[in-house]
């Protein structure tokens, strides 16, 4: 089992090249993606040009449409984080969803304390539901790649009780939970966002702490040969990586759509995954990353108003990219 | 089967040099030698597992190998693993299998007992036959037993003797590798020493000491003229467990054929010294991290990137890949990270692997230096040189136990017999 | 209420069908080394392949076969790249499921501006899924997996796969094969007989409940029957109870299985073995 992203440098090339190839992946699997959503639209008779051009025009054709995307990239931004720095540590965090409508619960139940503190709890609460996650592996070698997947599922009928049961507003009308106590402004969350990118990129590469993450991911054998504690990094990543899912939800409540409901995560977490293999797994590349995805369900809302195309089709495009990303690497091994 | 003139090279190293042998039918032939003598290459290469790179293997009928590591499935049992690599579809209950298997390893003169027992609930012995079975099953003209009885405890290895003349009186050939001497001696008819990839002594009939004396190259008695190293006197124990004990100012070099414990010694004593220095056998895969560059190794311990100009390290600048050097800077790398610390205690294994005689001279300058400052040193190595040119004091290894701590004088006589298991 | 519930249990088995035959499945795929998410895609494309063959044909028959078909086109792709192409497995069975969320969601929008989603869809009439999933296929698949050579080296992939070195592949892609045929039945039963045709997101995330139940039942067949029944009938006894008011925590109850399982592979009833090289 390989991974999809390698990040160790084949011996000899320079530093320099290496990063040309990475970016050519990835934007040949952008273009891969794209590609095929022309295919299979062209397959059912619309207009290759046409689908670009309401796929380009709804994502960053207008201002309006350039503001709708950078916003729908924001929590795209955040767990595509949180994928990274848990890949880059070797942990296989799958949990994303489940962090991030843990976070988001967090979030409302402290609003009352303000943004801050209610960003902080969300934070929290996502870095406690990975641990949970981390600490099954660390104590019952039970494999962290199926029990973060189990806790999503926990965490999204966790959230439905919450709306339906304890947190359901006081009208009773709908299940959804009342407005949350604090807010963000619209772009307030986006802020943020680039600075958690900027953040993620500094742990990485310019503390010790983040050479040790990347040391674990690299080689944990030698890793350990080299003094770093492994099981006390594979925690630590997993509770940093939960912490970014978990801001992403609560950023997603507060400055967004201000009261929970029952399908408030819609694939956030696993999409997530898409955005940190296209940006190769460095953190800021998840900026260009995730605007790539946040444009394409921009466009594909857009494809679905004008010409009745699904808006599944950004979906679409996320499985296209990694599986296009798959078929890059077994190339790029092979030559 | 006769092999003749056989040469096989790895890279720069030459594994097997100009090799002949005969293997006659019906006899018990040993293939001794320290570690990297060659034994396992030119039977790999004897059983077709390998291609020489010149000479000829001429063999009469099928050639059986029985290796070393395990080739079993855990959770299936004696009559599944039996059944595991037939091919075709066909069904087989639970019964037929158990009877077939019962068959066979009745064919083979092997006792294993219950054949729907599950693999991973048989003792290490039973698993040993049972790889011996499934290469016997295939009725060989020849069959090769690489260090078989490694995992066996003394009765089981005289089963495995049993059933070795056995098979020889019914006119198969048996080569078996070793390097433990008391049972090559016990079964063989004929012993055949390799030591550096060449054929060294060919005999009937010799002792053990005559043996093991063949099989170990190093002059060892030139090792007392080295003047001993300043100790301080009363030097107190940094640390001890079990039968070793570590001083200050000292290198203490552990000996052994690769395959007695000393990588599970070195890996326990990871665990335990954590804030010791640790340079570990295997500088590709345990010791440098590819991904990173030489600066970012290095600050895993702390040590600041210009440490490289300190310890020599030709790179083109601290932010090269690391996995861009080779071995000999590799290792210098580690040393620079390993010791740039000034660490009390230092273990390091076969630190000189490989290198070439620049990086190990420097290497060991290294470790005198800091034994001269006051470090422990723990040295584990197969290079009998390495050790006799460093060490103050020598222990063997031998089946994972150590022997008593000599002197290297001492050592002088008796290291041969202790690394081969004589007396 | 204990009438309630009897009255329930003949809904619960077949409601639970579909799982049933997933799980099923999966366990296969899973003895042979390889942990395929994708069963939830496989499922939904599946689910509505089925619907567009019956709808196109008018027959049922057909419309399992084409359910069938869409389930193998899935398996191929993941078979592609994870075991052709040696991918990590949980990434490409997530991009799977990704993939057929997708596309069945883009197809379905379209083709229902056709002809073809305003006929209605022919119903199964006489039920012969129901004992097929719960008496024939788990005796075939425990004769299979149990009393064949092919069986026997499909669990050994699972296990220590170098003991059988190239041959693996063609194993395991067997495994995947006989997974898209119970995947697509699944699919099938699910749009013809429990519904009463395609919807988006139809399967509703039956394949990861198929994966918790896989490992509930420690990978065995009577496990996967047993925990499949106990799971169909907790979520039967959910509506029974919730429909008589009883103010049990509905979706909590959801959670239970999920929770269980976790439970499960911390070892709290009992060392849990997987397949030794599941997913490596």
């Amino acid at each position: 089992m390989t991974p999809i992203v390698d990040r160790r440098r084949p011996a000899g090339a320079p530093l320099a090249e290496v990063r040309v190839k990475r970016a050519a992946y990835a934007v040949g699997a952008a273009l891969a993606a794209i590609l095929l959503l022309a295919l299979s639209g062209a397959a059912f008779g619309h207009s290759p040009k046409e689908l670009l051009a309401l796929l380009i025009g709804g994502s960053v054709g207008s201002p309006f449409a350039l503001q709708g995307t950078l916003l729908k990239s924001v929590p795209l931004l955040l767990t595509g984080l949180s994928v990274v720095l848990a890949f880059r540590a070797g942990v296989w965090n799958i949990g994303g969803e489940g962090q991030f409508i843990v976070g988001a619960l967090a979030a409302l139940v402290a609003s009352r304390y303000g943004a801050v503190a209610s960003l902080l709890a969300a934070m929290l609460a996502g870095a406690a539901w990975a641990s949970l996650a981390s600490l099954m592996r660390l104590w019952r070698n039970a494999p962290e790649v199926l029990t973060t997947i189990l806790l999503n599922f926990t965490a999204i009928h966790l959230l439905g009780w919450c709306v339906n049961g304890p947190l359901r507003e006081k009208a009773a009308m709908y299940p959804q939970t009342d407005l949350a106590a604090a807010t963000l402004p619209r772009y307030g969350g986006l802020a943020l966002a680039v600075l958690a990118a900027i953040g993620a990129w500094w742990l990485l590469y310019r503390t010790r702490e983040g050479l040790r993450l990347r040391a674990t991911g690299f080689n944990p054998d030698a890793a350990t040969w080299a003094g770093v504690n492994v099981r006390a990094q594979l925690v630590r990543a997993m509770a940093v990586s939960g912490a970014v899912a978990g801001l992403a939800g609560g950023i997603e409540l507060l400055a967004v759509t201000h009261r929970l409901f029952e399908r408030f995560a819609a694939g956030y977490g696993y999409s997530g995954i898409a955005v940190a293999l296209l940006a190769q797994l460095h953190p800021l590349a998840t900026l260009a990353s995730a605007f790539f995805f946040g444009a394409l369900v921009s466009g594909a809302g857009e494809l679905q108003r004008t010409a009745n195309i699904s808006a599944a089709v950004a979906t679409f495009g996320q499985a296209a990219v990694i599986l296009a990303l798959i078929g890059f690497e077994h190339v790029r091994r092979r030559t | 089967m006769r092999l003749t003139r056989i040469t096989k090279s790895f890279g720069a190293t030459r594994a097997v040099d100009d090799v002949s042998l005969d293997i006659a039918p019906g006899e018990v032939l040993a293939v001794v030698g320290e570690n990297g003598a060659g034994k396992t290459t030119l039977m790999r290469i004897a059983a077709g597992e390998l291609a020489a790179d010149s000479g000829e293997v001429s063999e009469h009928g099928t050639v059986g190998f029985v290796h070393q590591h395990f080739l079993l499935v855990p959770e299936l049992t004696i009559a599944e693993n039996l059944a595991v690599t037939h091919r075709g579809f066909r069904f087989a209950s639970h019964r037929t299998l158990a009877r077939e298997a019962a068959a066979t390893i009745a064919a083979t003169g092997i006792a294993l007992g219950d054949v729907n027992r599950r693999v991973a609930d048989l003792s290490v012995g039973e698993k040993s036959k049972l790889e011996l079975i499934k290469a016997i099953a295939r009725n060989p003209s020849t069959l090769i037993l690489d260090e078989p009885t490694s995992v066996l405890t003394p009765h089981e290895s005289e089963e495995l003797f049993r059933v070795m003349r056995t098979l020889a009186s019914r006119g198969t050939a048996i080569v078996f590798i070793s390097h433990k001497l008391p049972e090559v001696l016990a079964v063989a008819q004929r012993v055949v020493v390799m030591r550096a990839g060449k054929v060294v002594l060919e005999t009937r009939g010799a002792t053990a000491q005559q043996l093991a004396r063949a099989m170990v190259a190093t002059d060892v008695g030139r090792a007392s003229a080295r003047p001993p190293r300043e100790r301080r006197a009363e030097a107190r124990p940094t640390f001890s467990t079990g039968d070793l004990i570590l001083h200050e100012h000292e290198i203490l070099a552990i000996v052994g054929v690769a395959g007695n414990g000393q990588s599970e010694l070195a890996r326990t004593l990871r665990d335990q010294l954590p804030h010791a220095a640790h340079i570990p056998e295997d500088r590709t895969r345990d010791g440098i991290i590819a991904g990173l560059s030489i600066a970012e190794n290095l600050a895993l311990r702390g040590v600041p990137p210009d440490a490289i100009h300190h310890y020599n390290v030709k790179a083109r600048s601290a932010g090269q890949n690391a996995g861009d050097l080779s071995g000999g800077n590799q290792q210098k790398v580690i040393l620079a990270r390993e010791l740039g610390r000034e660490p009390k205690i230092i273990v390091a294994a076969e630190p000189t692997r490989g290198l070439d005689l620049d990086a190990t001279a420097f290497v060991h300058d290294q470790l005198r230096t800091a034994a001269g400052g006051g470090a422990a040193i723990l040295l584990i190595t197969s290079d009998l040189d390495e050790a006799f040119a460093l060490a103050d004091a020598i222990q063997v290894i031998y089946r994972g136990k150590l022997s008593a701590r000599m002197t290297p004088e001492e050592a002088s006589t008796r290291v041969a017999n202790l690394m081969a298991g004589v007396a | 209420m204990f009438d309630a519930a009897l009255d329930v249990i003949p809904l619960a088995i077949v409601a639970a069908t579909p799982l049933l035959l997933a799980v099923q499945g999966e366990l296969v795929v899973q003895r042979s080394g390889i942990i395929n998410l994708g069963i939830e895609g496989m499922m939904l494309a599946a689910a509505m392949t089925s619907v567009l063959a019956a709808q196109a044909t008018k027959s049922v028959a057909i419309g399992f076969l084409g359910g069938i078909a869409g389930a193998a086109v899935i398996a191929l792709l993941f078979g592609l790249f994870a075991i052709a192409l040696k991918a990590d497995q949980i990434v490409t069975g997530t991009a799977i499921n990704l993939l057929a969320l997708g596309a069945t969601g883009f197809v379905y929008r379209e083709l229902q501006q056709g002809a073809i989603f305003v006929q209605s869809v022919p119903r199964l009439q006489r039920d012969f899924v129901l004992p097929l999933a719960w008496i024939a296929i788990p005796i075939v698949l425990a004769l299979f997996l149990w009393n064949t050579s092919t069986g026997l080296r499909l669990r050994a992939c699972g296990e220590n796969p170098e003991v059988l070195g190239a041959r693996v592949r063609s194993h395991r892609a067997l495994a995947l094969a006989i997974e898209a045929v119970l995947a697509g039945i699944a699919g099938a039963y699910l749009a013809l007989a429990l519904s009463s045709g395609f919807a988006e997101n139809m399967t509703a995330g039956r394949g990861f409940i198929a994966l918790s139940i896989v490992i509930f039942g420690r990978w065995k067949l009577k496990g996967a029957l047993l925990g499949t029944a106990i799971f169909g009938l907790a979520a039967a006894l959910q509506y029974a109870l919730q429909a008589s008011a009883r103010g049990v925590p509905f979706h909590l109850l959801l959670a239970v299985p999920y929770v269980v399982t976790l439970l499960i592979l911390c070892g709290v009833a009992g060392r849990v073995r997987a397949p030794e090289s599941l997913g490596k």
